[in-house]
Parts: structure tokens; sequence; C-alpha cells
């Protein structure tokens, strides 16, 4: 069997990669906190995992990287041990292993741990992660989007969708790209392919609820730059994703019926 | 008319073959295999040691017994092999020889003659029917003939090269199709081939692009979508050749030209043999020393088999994948499961995908069984060579278009 080179894995590895520059940025400013939370984070998320693999014989997947990554960037600072183990448990599961493992999994691994989190936990303070995450995560975004990992217009509707709501609502749009929050978030959480619309016309769409809805929480609730923001704003999104695309199918096949009858 | 496919893929496979025939290979063995022929049942009209020659029936399909398939060359009926639920496996027959039935072609100028030729020749079985990829019942009616004169696939035999040789043929099996139905016929060929100007009422579509811009499915897609309803039939351009020849001639072709490549050949190049030639045969004087997989087909998707398939202009030698086993339970665990790997869209996978149906919608339908999703995300349009790129992208672990021939089943018991 000759085989292409767009499996599972490969392009786990191609969005580790893709984010490693985040990672570096991410160590530098958080230092032994950041450690010590990603490789707990890690380790609850290798254990499930392995669970899963001998109980479903759901295979591994290196993308346990990302989650933990992004779990410890936008996650809430200070917590307990229990409470981290708590939270990504919960995402792990509950997000992605009773669907299958990733690429079956309807909403972000990170993002249901983040939400977890945020909703659990209120009182625990969550830092605004600056520029330099936001600068970090633009290597990648142009890689993964050369590559056709990330369809880019999800970022791009994204963009639109956030600055049009930032417009109505008289809101100072030059400070959008310095939160590293906003930006990490629509890169690597919005534009995950396995939770988002996955029709042309279905991408314009998500991505454009996506940024709108950030903008509105953003503006509205928690600051623009604040990570419960783009981390509320692709829960809702990637819910609605299956229904976006349902529509685009529904409208693209009426349309070929009339053309050919 | 032009149709320009902007995706595709070109996927690098060494070994491709040189676009020049090279000679006529002799082969002892020729098989005619009865899973070419769909899920039908077949009376086989000849016993083991009866001698045929080429045109003589061979089997005749049980609930449709005008339908037949001839003998592709003359010679002795080695073997015939029945396998599971005593369906026909395959029929050997050992060469001999060349003679040949000679049928009658005096009233080729109307319907019902052209009809009773490519019927009773055997011939009849060169088309099939979008959807479902099954013979057409011999008195139906297409909403349209796909005449694909190109081949997208990787190392398959440049259409020029035939054309060139059989341009003749080629024009007189496209004014046969227009004597059999009324029906509007499309010639999709590549740009600049050199056809003799007039083909008759059909219709050229120029396509150009990248595999898949040459399969069938994707002519039928743009151009007239089949449907349960308005059923499209679909013809290979080497068959319209053999309709041309059989129309000239009286007999049916002894051979057909064929690509043999793949990087287990020394000199992959195009020659002339019979439909279902023995493949070990035909490639074994160039192939390099090693494990080798003989397949019918492109090395996209053929499948390894002893003789070349009704359906295939090509057969492609590949280099048998001989993994090390990993070293210990925990690592085989860690590379397999026994749950196949789920896929992640991406744009290779929206490119590996010749029509603009929805691609991930459809794969996903089929991975997991809803027959009624698949067939409403366009499954109907589709044949198992629509998805092997699909597969090839994904990292071949899914064969789609293994899952697809089990649901075009399922739907067309429906």
């Amino acid at each position: 069997m000759i085989r292409g080179l767009w499996e599972r894995e490969t392009i786990a590895l191609l969005i580790l990669a893709a984010a490693l520059p985040v990672g570096i940025a991410g160590a530098v400013e958080g230092g032994w906190a950041f450690a010590t939370t990603f490789t707990l984070a890690l380790a609850v998320l290798a254990f499930w995992q392995g669970v899963f693999l001998f109980a479903r014989a759901q295979l591994a997947t290196g993308i346990g990287v990302l989650t933990a990554l992004a779990v410890t960037l936008l996650g809430p600072q200070g917590l307990a041990p229990w409470q981290i183990i708590l939270g990504v448990s919960f995402g792990a599961v509950i997000g992605e292993q009773v669907f299958g493992g990733w690429g079956r999994n309807i909403i972000n691994t990170a993002v249901a741990s983040l939400a977890f989190l945020f909703f659990a936990f209120p009182e625990a303070v969550t830092p605004e992660p600056g520029w330099l995450i936001a600068v970090s995560s633009v290597p990648g975004a142009a890689l993964l989007v050369v590559l056709g990992v990330l369809a880019w217009p999800i970022p791009v509707g994204a963009i639109m969708g956030i600055a049009t709501v930032g417009l109505l609502m008289g809101a100072d749009l030059s400070v959008l790209f310095s939160h590293g929050a906003i930006v990490f978030g629509i890169v690597f959480l919005s534009g995950d392919p396995v939770t988002s619309s996955a029709t042309p016309a279905g991408r314009w769409a998500y991505g454009g609820l996506a940024g709108g809805l950030a903008g509105l929480l953003g503006w509205a609730a928690y600051g623009v730059g604040a990570p419960q923001t783009i981390v509320f704003a692709t829960l809702l999104a990637s819910l609605f994703a299956p229904l976006i695309d349902h529509t685009v199918i529904t409208i693209s096949a009426a349309a070929r019926k009339r053309r050919h009858g | 008319m032009r149709l320009k496919f902007r995706k595709g893929l070109d996927i690098g496979i060494p070994g491709a073959p040189r676009q020049v025939i090279d000679s006529t290979i002799p082969v002892e063995r020729v098989g005619v295999v009865g899973s070419d022929y769909g899920p039908a049942r077949f009376d086989i009209l000849v016993n083991e040691g009866e001698t045929v020659e080429r045109g003589t029936p061979l089997i005749r399909e049980r609930k449709r017994p005008d339908i037949a398939v001839a003998a592709p060359v003359s010679g002795m009926v080695e073997e015939i092999a029945v396998g599971a639920r005593r369906r026909l496996s395959s029929i050997v027959i050992k060469t001999d020889g060349d003679a040949a039935v000679v049928f009658n072609t005096a009233d080729t100028q109307m319907r019902e003659g052209v009809r009773r030729l490519l019927l009773e020749s055997g011939s009849w079985t060169s088309f099939r029917t979008r959807p479902f990829d099954r013979i057409p019942d011999p008195d139906a009616d297409p909403s349209a003939i796909f005449v694909t004169a190109m081949d997208t696939r990787p190392h398959a035999v440049d259409a020029r090269v035939v054309f060139e040789r059989h341009n003749d043929d080629f024009a007189r099996g496209i004014a046969l199709l227009d004597q059999l139905t009324p029906a509007p016929t499309y010639v999709c060929h590549a740009p600049e081939m050199p056809f003799s100007s007039a083909l008759g009422r059909a219709l050229r579509i120029e396509v150009s692009g990248l595999h898949p811009a040459g399969l069938a499915g994707t002519h039928i897609h743009y151009i007239a979508p089949a449907t349960r309803a308005k059923v499209a039939w679909h013809v290979h351009y080497q068959d319209v050749v053999a309709m041309g020849y059989l129309v000239r001639t009286g007999t049916l072709p002894a051979e057909r030209v064929i690509a043999l490549s793949g990087p287990g050949l020394s000199d992959p190049r195009l020659v002339l043999a019979p439909s279902g030639a023995d493949l070990v045969e035909l490639t074994r004087i160039h192939a390099t020393p090693g494990d080798k997989r003989i397949l019918s087909g492109s090395p996209l998707c053929g499948r390894e088999a002893r003789f070349l398939s009704r359906y295939h202009w090509q057969a492609s030698v590949m280099l048998r994948d001989t993994g090390k086993a990993p070293s210990n339970w925990m690592m085989a665990a860690l590379r397999h499961a026994a749950a196949p790997v789920p896929l992640i869209p991406t744009r290779a996978l929206d490119y590996a995908f010749g029509t603009d149906l929805p691609v991930v919608a459809l794969l996903r339908a089929l991975s997991t069984g809803d027959t009624e999703g698949a067939e409403r995300f366009g499954a109907l349009e589709l044949a198992e060579d629509d998805l092997a790129l699909a597969t090839y992208v994904t990292g071949g672990t899914t064969a789609f278009g293994a899952l697809l021939r089990r649901m075009l089943d399922t739907l067309e018991a429906e």
C-alpha cells in the first residue's frame, strides 16, 4: 500500500511544530510555574490517552502537547494540582476520548478543559497573555496556512467578525493584535481542523461566528484580551459548526439540483 | 466546451512508463475474473478442456441472459475456478492460435442492430452505469454516454499514443454510439488530441488538470450529474476503439495498450497484451530482483491480482513493504489499533477530491456507515476510483473505496 503524508500523526506533528515558538515564548514569560503546570497537564493527558488506548483501542496522539500548552497559557493562575488534574481530565475524557479520540471530537480538548476551569474555579485569577505570545503565534499560523492544515478562511473570517463587532460597539481595534489570547486562540483553538466547519463556505461562516462572539464577549463582558473571551467564543462556534456545514451542504445540493434538474 | 480542473494532486511515484508502445508480449495464460463484473451470478457456458475462439461467449449473466462475457483470446479452457457461494472465481484460458469469431456487422445502421452486435460480442460489458458502476440493462437508455478519452491515473497510458494509432477505429466506435442511443455522447479528452475532425454528434469536452481530472466520476459530476433517475453510462476510450475495430473487421481486437510501470520494473513502458493477461508473465522479464506486489490497475487504486482486470489498462509492480515488526507489544499498541484512525480535514484532502461534493462529510458518513448521509452527500455519483486519492492522502489506513462499494451495494439493494 502506498501512503500519502497527511495522516493524523503527521498533522499533529505539524501543528506542534507551528506551536513551538509559542511554547518557547510561554516558557520564557511564565518560568517555573509554566513548566510545572505544563508538565502536570501533559501527564494527565498521557494518562487518559493510555487508558483509552487499552480500553477502547484509540491510538494515542501527539496533539496532547498542544492541549497542555493551551491550558497552561490561557488557564487561571495559582491553581492547586488537583484543580488542574480535574480540569484537564474533564477536557480529555468528555471533550475528546469519549467521542473516539482526536479527529472524532466535536469540541477542542483544550477549550473543554479551559471552560471547565473557568466555570468551576471562578475565583482564580486568569492573567492575560501579552504581545509576545501574539507575535510568536504568527509564524506558526503562516506555516499551517501554507500547508493547508489551517484553512485560511477561518482566521480571516474571525478577524473580520471581531472587527465588525468592534466597529459596531465603537471599540478601539488597534490594540486587538497585541492580545496573545486572541491571536493564539484564533489560530490554535478556533482553527482546529477537527472541530471547525469543513465546507468552504462553512469555514467563512464559522470563522465569522467565532470572531463575532469573541468581539461580543470581549467588549461586553470579559475584556477582549481575556482568555475566557476566545475560549467561550470557540466553544460556542464549534458547537454550531456541524449546523453550519449541514446548512451549507443543503443549500449547495439544492442549487445543484436547480442547475442540473 | 472546456473543463478546467483546478484541484487535484500529482503524487510522484517512481517508475513512470515510457510512452512508447514497445511490443506485443505473448502471454500463455489469460484469465476472465468473475468479480470484475459485479455481484451478478453467471452461468458458465464452457467446460474445462474445451477449445474457444476470440469472441466465444464464456459466461452469461443469469438474470439478464443477453449479457455475455466473451473470450479475449483463442485457446483452450484450462481451468474453471468456482469460489465462495458457488460464484465464478475465474476462467483461465491457455492461449493457442489466432482464431476469432466473426460477428455480423451488416445492420449497424439501426439501433437494434448495434445493440445485438455489442451484446453478442460481449462488448456490452464496456459500458458501466453511474450510479453504482454496473453493466447497464440491455434494453436501457442512458441519460448521457461519457467516453473517458483520457486517463490521469498515475502511470496510465497517454491516450495520445492510442489515438495516433487507432484514430479511425475510435471515430467508428463513436459513430456506433451515435446509433445506439439518442442521448448525448460526451467525449472527455485532454487538450490537443489528434482526433480526426468529425466525431459525429459527440460533444467534445476538453478537460485539463491533475488527477482526478480524468476520472469518469469527475466528468459526470460537472457535466450531467447522475442520479437514480438519470443514469449516465461511461466507457473507456480503448473500449470505443475496440468497438470501431469490431465494426470494421467483425472480430474483437486481440490486444489492448497496457502500461507496465512501477518501481519494481527495470524498464517501465507500454505494451500490447490481451485483456485478462497473466500479469506475472507480462512483468517477469523486466522485474527487478526482490519481493514484489503486482497490481492490476494504477499504483494508486490497483489491486493485487494474477490477471489484468477487464476494466484496467495498466499494471503496476510495487516493492513489497517489508516493514519491520515492532520490537515489543507496547510499541505495537502505540502504532496500530483495531479501530481505524480518524481523518483530519486538510487542504490536501480537498484537493484529492474530483467533485465539489462535501468531502469531509462524505468520508465521515462512509466511516460511520451512515447510508442516508452518504447518499445525501453524493455517494451515488462516485465509484471506488474517485476515492483512491482520498485514501492515499489520509495515509491509507482507511480504504474509503471499499467502504463506498459496500455502501453502494446497500443503496442499490434498497
